[in-house]
């Protein structure tokens, strides 16, 4: 999102080629600045983290900085637009001040093409959480997970993406309980005895095809008004995505703005990493003026893989850690005052 | 240059710095609601003399605290769980109950959690003098403060807070005594946690903290004797598990849970509303609800299933083919329970006699019914919120086991409630004999499935039944009217001239007379009915140069000495209304306003709103205006006395009002009536009623009631179209025609006379045909039915309900409020602040500019009117009884003319309009009963003639005699069949 004159876009192409590679700070290809995570930052969300990439040490100063806060409420299913079983709406906002130079019309369409990459890979309902529902057909949790970037320093959709993982693996749904009354059937001699047929009566309508006597469940409660909730399902499933900055003989990692307006391809490519084996692609897309080949993406995408497994594994570490010190480390301080 | 830092809390803490907890809201939303929390060390333990904490705090509990329980002879205070103030709050608040205690603040919470009454009965408890009581904030305090564990439940995390703080306050003591060089060491004063949670004890135990459970605590305490008697039954699982309670059969089904009721409820599958009984059966009970249009009826014990009258229930109905009928008799609780034995009772193994004899009574619903008659049938499987309160009751001399008539000894014993829509209570007291023959009040406490009847307990002696101290008080309390002399904070906001004030010397700068009308010279007078003291209305007419009249209404400016958000307008708001009784008045406001300040004697300068039109002589407004105003009245009349006076200014309102009503009916307003009676006491100081007399009717009541509606309907339009969300309004619902339907069918069958119901025109037009030429009370008789069959008027306001039912039905009135008795009802004082608004006298108080505080208010100023005036005629009743009782003294006997007004299987339901009493005449035996017709059939009295046939509506004549219960002491009327049958031969 900077302009840079012509000179300097060639000569930072072409320090990034010579051998060794050379960039302005200093790092090698695929080094990665100083990412610094925090979860829970927003107290009233049900789920919130704030991640910056390479931000001055000093001073707190510079780097890409980006919140995300996800935010549960319930709506019904049928009117509207609420879903059977949930869904996630994503949002991405930028404030005025990361970009400081654009107009506003164009930083609406920036946003709105973040938006549209954030949730076209999280919305999708392969991914969607279980814990969503709340009464089957009738209410559910909507997620809408909140984006906002506070500075961008460069390799703006790394940062967005972590700060999303982070958030929804923070977030918590309450605990919630469906409450039902059951007719019973009409065939009663006595009232006392009726309320003890009821029992029977629940044992009998084990099988499922008996239709006639429909569970009407009408409403919910929640159990424990103290209790956070559970966490969100499906921790394992939000991808983290890494952007390959695509020079025509070599691609490279983290790039801060004036590298961004020097590359003319970037490749974004969403992975997941469930379990060791199966890498799962959420997603890819290129952005830019330049043009590939199915050759090249093949192969890019296995470079990707590799990255992006980095990013996750560190992640999930930082993420482990933040849940300890949010809850055991700091009740633990609290008894030792 | 001072140096400012800002003091961040760090995130890092929002374990302990932030509580957070979910809501859901009542559309189904979550919400997360999140409150901060600060953690100090300067909390004061509230003991006098503590080292440890800061000197200057506010003490209350003594250095030594509480020393004569035997327990605890070195002293102690007392720090009760939840759980004690829940069930126990009766004990806590007795005043032999002195012990200092330490009310924590999670208990706090936790009892407002659970019950919003009690929860103010604590903080009533808290702010009295007379009782040392601190409150802890052991939430706040940086030691006693507790983070809630994984997988801890909030009852869980509540108790170990308890328990905390009950450590923390041990430990604490040992600092605030420190050991005195010298001097051997001072055995310590223990903070005692009471409870009666087995599992809290334990754990208590467990961490060497002194607890007790309350009965125990009680036990050891110098006056348990008066305090045992006031434990609920609640508490006392544990200590008396000794009977059999397994063994017993269950009598009612169990509730289902509440989430499932809330659930059932908004699927429409059950229903919700409160429980009424029926005081002819107390068998049977009814539930209206908004889904049929008569109520939902209940029949028998188990479909009753616990409930209790006023307590908002679930109720599921039955299938249609299932509905039934009302029974048509009477079935009294006393007698068909007579020989149920409290104690014997207890173990409910041999019930075959009690269970036999409610059988038979219920018999009645086999009998084929019109389907006509036929109701939504079902029962209750659940209750939403329990309205018991405290009951004033008799002891059922006969429930006295005859052996211990005069030990002291615990015992169970029967408490029959005055009000016959409650179900008998059981108790255990250990003072039975003495309270024989006495009023009592008695609380219910739970009410077990095992258990015919509820348990409750004992909570204080009003007096001898039948003196009128105890009739008076119990009479109060039956209908919750607060009767307390007004405290020193409201008597504070009265002006201090106190009664010398009077209006200040006309001058501009005097507040008083700042946008006021100067109206001494106008001729006003009051009517009043005689013996009146607060006089709040008064009237005015002249001829004005025009050929058209000036008319003006002049009430009492009450708003000018009740001040919105003050001490006396929060009592007079709780308070809703004055409640006459026959020989007291309860008054809504201080004395000194409502017989002096705000009344408008004659001779003397008051302030006064009026409203004065201009009027054609046709009585056609054309112009009205409203002002605040100084009056000086001219005269008071009685209404007789202005009846006998007419001269000019009552002639000219006379003519008037009679145009205005001759309007008004035109309108379709109607005629009601309702019994109205007046009890003639011996003198102010003995006050024993002498006779019974009929109301009577003047021509002047009529002159300032036609008056008043006219101002209220003036003013009513004003400050709606002012205030359109908030205005206060009254109304009266037009009546749901199936409400008509029996008395429609019984007019036709007796007497083939029609009831046209669609309007209140029409309703009106042929009440006015219902006439019997043999017998003119016969009309009234009907008026007074009718009356029955209507909704109550009710205030509300306006942006509350929509606009199409603002009309008040009975005076055909599209719009309507009350205006005219600021003394003596809190609505109109809403009404004058409203008012003066919108005239721009005042700015509006932000209060009343709420739509949800006005609604508030309506709603308990509409409660508090309703009991007001069943107070009062439960009061003329008690008098009419008294009355009876004197005549039957002097006269032997006492009969009067009476009209059948409903027949049942077993006796009739009759009506004596010269006493205004209702009564029930009782057949031993079955009569042959026709409740197609309403008629039953007796044996003619001579034997050998035929049958004779009653009916609704016939005239009898019945001998009227009070006697009393011999079990419980409650006097009561009782009326046999004089004329056309003796029936005491039945």
């Amino acid at each position: 999102m900077v302009s840079i004159s012509k000179a300097e876009k060639a000569y930072i192409q072409s320090s990034l080629q010579s051998d060794p590679p050379l960039r302005a700070d200093g790092r090698g290809l695929i080094d990665f600045r100083t990412i610094a995570l925090e979860s829970g930052i927003a107290p009233i969300a049900n789920g919130s983290a704030r991640i910056s990439i390479g931000r001055n040490a000093q001073d707190g100063g510079g780097g890409t900085e980006v919140v995300a806060a996800a935010k549960l409420e319930v709506e019904s299913v049928g009117d509207g637009e609420g879903v059977d079983g949930g869904r996630v709406v994503c949002s991405v906002s930028c404030s005025p001040t990361a970009y400081p130079l654009l107009s506003p019309n164009a930083l609406d369409d920036l946003q709105h093409d973040m938006t549209s990459v954030l949730n076209a890979t999280l919305s999708h309902p392969t991914i969607r959480p279980k814990n969503l529902g709340i009464l089957p057909g009738r209410k559910s949790w909507l997620l809408n997970l909140d984006v906002i970037v506070f500075s961008d320093a460069g390799n703006i959709f790394d940062a967005i993406f972590m700060a999303a993982r982070a958030a929804l693996w923070d977030t918590k749904v309450p605990r919630t309980k469906s409450v039902q009354y059951r007719a019973k059937k009409s065939d009663r001699s006595d009232a006392t005895q009726a309320m003890d047929m009821d029992v029977d009566e629940m044992a009998h309508v084990g099988s499922a095809l008996d239709t006639r006597q429909t569970i009407q469940v009408a409403d919910f409660e929640l159990p424990d008004y103290w209790d956070e909730g559970e966490p969100l399902d499906g921790r394992q499933t939000w991808p983290v995505c890494l952007t390959l900055n695509l020079l025509p003989t070599l691609q490279f990692l983290d790039a801060t703005l004036q590298e961004e307006a020097s590359v003319p391809l970037k490749l974004l490519v969403f992975y997941s990493f469930q379990s060791d084996t199966t890498p799962l692609l959420r997603g890819m897309r290129l952005l830019g003026t330049g043009v590939s080949d199915l050759v090249q993406v093949k192969s890019l995408l296995k470079d990707g893989e590799k990255y992006a497994r980095n990013v996750w594994v560190a992640l999930e570490g930082k993420l482990k850690d933040e849940d300890l010190r949010r809850n055991q480390k700091a009740r633990e301080r609290f008894l030792n005052r | 240059m001072p140096e400012i830092t800002i003091l961040k809390r760090p995130r890092e803490e929002a374990v302990i710095t932030q509580r957070m907890f979910f809501k859901k809201t009542a559309r189904g939303k979550v919400i997360k609601v999140l409150r901060e929390r600060y953690l100090r060390d300067d909390i004061s333990c509230g003991i006098d003399g503590c080292r440890a904490c800061n000197t200057t705090a506010q003490t209350i509990l003594s250095r030594s605290g509480d020393t004569t329980h035997k327990d605890f002879p070195t002293g102690h205070y007392i720090l009760p769980d939840t759980n004690v103030f829940l069930a126990q709050m009766d004990l806590i608040e007795s005043n032999y109950f002195t012990p200092p205690i330490i009310i924590l603040q999670t208990v706090m919470e936790e009892v407002r959690h659970r019950s919003l009454p009690l929860y103010s009965r604590l903080k009533a408890l808290t702010t009295t003098d007379e009782r040392k009581v601190w409150v802890f904030y052991n939430e706040f305090r940086s030691e006693t403060a507790i983070v809630r564990e994984d997988d801890e439940t909030p009852n869980d995390r509540n108790d170990r807070g308890i328990r905390k703080a009950a450590e923390w306050y041990n430990a604490h003591l040992t600092l605030a005594h420190p050991p005195i060089r010298g001097q051997p060491k001072l055995a310590l004063p223990k903070v005692v946690l009471i409870t009666d949670d087995f599992a809290n004890r334990q754990k208590a135990e467990r961490e060497k903290i002194p607890c007790i459970s309350v009965r125990s605590y009680v036990d050891g305490m110098k006056n348990s004797d008066q305090l045992l008697d006031l434990l609920s039954a609640t508490g006392s699982d544990e200590v008396e598990p000794t009977r059999a309670v397994a063994g017993r059969t269950a009598l009612y089904a169990d509730y289902l849970p509440m989430s499932t009721l809330v659930a059932g409820v908004k699927a429409g599958q059950l229903h919700q509303g409160h429980f009424n009984a029926n005081q002819f059966n107390y068998l049977e009970g009814t539930v209206p609800v908004p889904a049929f249009t008569k109520p939902v009826l209940l029949m028998g014990r188990e479909n009753m299933n616990r409930a209790v009258q006023g307590d908002v229930v679930v109720v599921e109905v039955f299938d249609e083919r299932e509905w039934k009928a009302p029974t048509d008799e009477v079935i009294d609780q006393e007698a068909t329970l007579k020989n149920d034995d409290a104690e014997d009772s207890e173990e409910e193994g041999d019930d075959l006699m009690v269970h036999e004899h409610e059988s038979k009574a219920l018999r009645a619903e086999h009998a084929k019914k019109a389907p006509t008659e036929k109701q939504p049938t079902g029962r209750v499987v659940g209750i939403i919120k329990r309205n018991w309160r405290a009951y004033v009751c008799h002891i059922d001399s006969t429930s006295l086991t005859s052996s211990n008539a005069t030990s002291l000894g615990l015992q169970t014993v029967f408490a029959t409630p005055v009000s016959r829509l409650l179900p008998r209570i059981r108790l255990r007291t250990r003072q039975a004999p003495s309270l024989i023959g006495n009023k009592i009040l008695v609380t219910i406490d739970r009410w077990e499935i095992t258990s015919r009847y509820p348990e409750g307990h004992f909570v204080r002696t009003l007096g001898k039944a039948e003196s009128k101290e105890a009739e008076q008080e119990s009479l109060l309390l039956e209908f919750e009217v607060p009767y307390r002399p007004f405290g020193k904070a409201i008597l504070d906001c009265l002006p201090p001239e106190g009664e010398q004030w009077v209006v200040p010397p006309k001058s501009a700068a005097i507040p008083e007379w700042r946008d006021r009308a100067d109206l001494r010279d106008l001729i006003i007078c009051s009517i009043d009915p005689p013996g009146c003291q607060d006089i709040d209305d008064a009237l005015h007419a002249r001829r004005l140069t025009n050929g058209n009249i000036e008319a003006g209404v002049h009430i009492a400016d009450v708003s000018h000495f009740v001040h919105p958000e003050t001490a006396m307008d929060n009592e007079a708001a709780a308070r809703g209304s004055t409640v006459y009784l026959v020989d007291k008045r309860i008054d809504m406001l201080p004395a000194l306003l409502g017989t002096n300040l705000c009344s408008l004697r004659p001779h003397v300068e008051r302030l006064a709103f009026s409203v004065i039109w201009e009027m054609t002589v046709d009585a056609e407004i054309v112009d009205v205006r409203f002002t605040k105003s100084v009056i000086a009245s001219k005269a008071a009349f009685e209404y007789g006395e202005a009846q006998l006076r007419k001269d000019d200014p009552i002639r000219l309102l006379n003519s008037l009002a009679q145009k205005l009503k001759a309007k008004r009916m035109a309108a379709g307003a109607l005629n009601l009536a309702s019994p109205e009676v007046k009890i003639h006491l011996d003198s102010s100081e003995s006050s024993d009623p002498v006779d019974v007399e009929q109301k009577a009717l003047h021509e002047t009541n009529s002159l300032v009631e036609e008056f008043m509606l006219l101002a209220n309907t003036s003013v009513a339009r004003k400050t709606q179209e002012s205030f359109p969300q908030t205005s206060v309004l009254r109304r009266h619902l037009p009546p749901p025609p199936t409400n008509f339907e029996k008395l429609q069918d019984i007019l036709q069958k007796r007497k083939g006379l029609k009831l046209d119901v669609s309007s209140s025109g029409a309703l009106a037009d042929s009440l006015d045909k219902c006439l019997d030429p043999k017998e003119p009370a016969f009309n009234t008789l009907v008026r007074i039915m009718a009356t029955r069959c209507m909704l109550s008027a009710e205030y509300f306001s306006s942006g509350s309900v929509s606009r199409d039912t603002f009309g008040h039905y009975g005076l055909a009135s599209p719009i309507y409020t009350h205006f005219t008795s600021p003394i003596r009802r809190y609505a109109d004082i809403l009404v004058h602040r409203q008012l003066a608004a919108a005239i721009g006298y005042t700015p509006l108080h932000p209060s009343l500019h709420s739509k949800m505080h006005v609604e508030r208010i309506m709603e308990v100023v509409n409660r508090r009117h309703r009991m007001a005036q069943m107070a009062g005629r439960a009061s003329v009743e008690f008098y009419v009884g008294l009355a009876l009782k004197g005549r039957n003294e002097r006269e032997k006997e006492v009969t009067e003319d009476a009209f059948v007004i409903r027949t049942f299987r077993n006796g009739l339901g009759v009506f004596v309009s010269k006493l205004g009493l209702e009564g029930l005449v009782m057949f031993k035996r079955d009569t042959q009963f026709d409740a197609e017709n309403y008629t039953i059939s007796v044996p003619s009295s001579d034997v050998g003639r035929p049958d004779v046939t009653i009916s609704v509506f016939d005239k009898v004549t019945v001998r009227i005699e009070v006697e009393k219960d011999k079990n419980t002491q409650r006097g009561r009327v009782k009326m046999t069949l004089v004329n056309p049958v003796d029936s005491r031969a039945l």
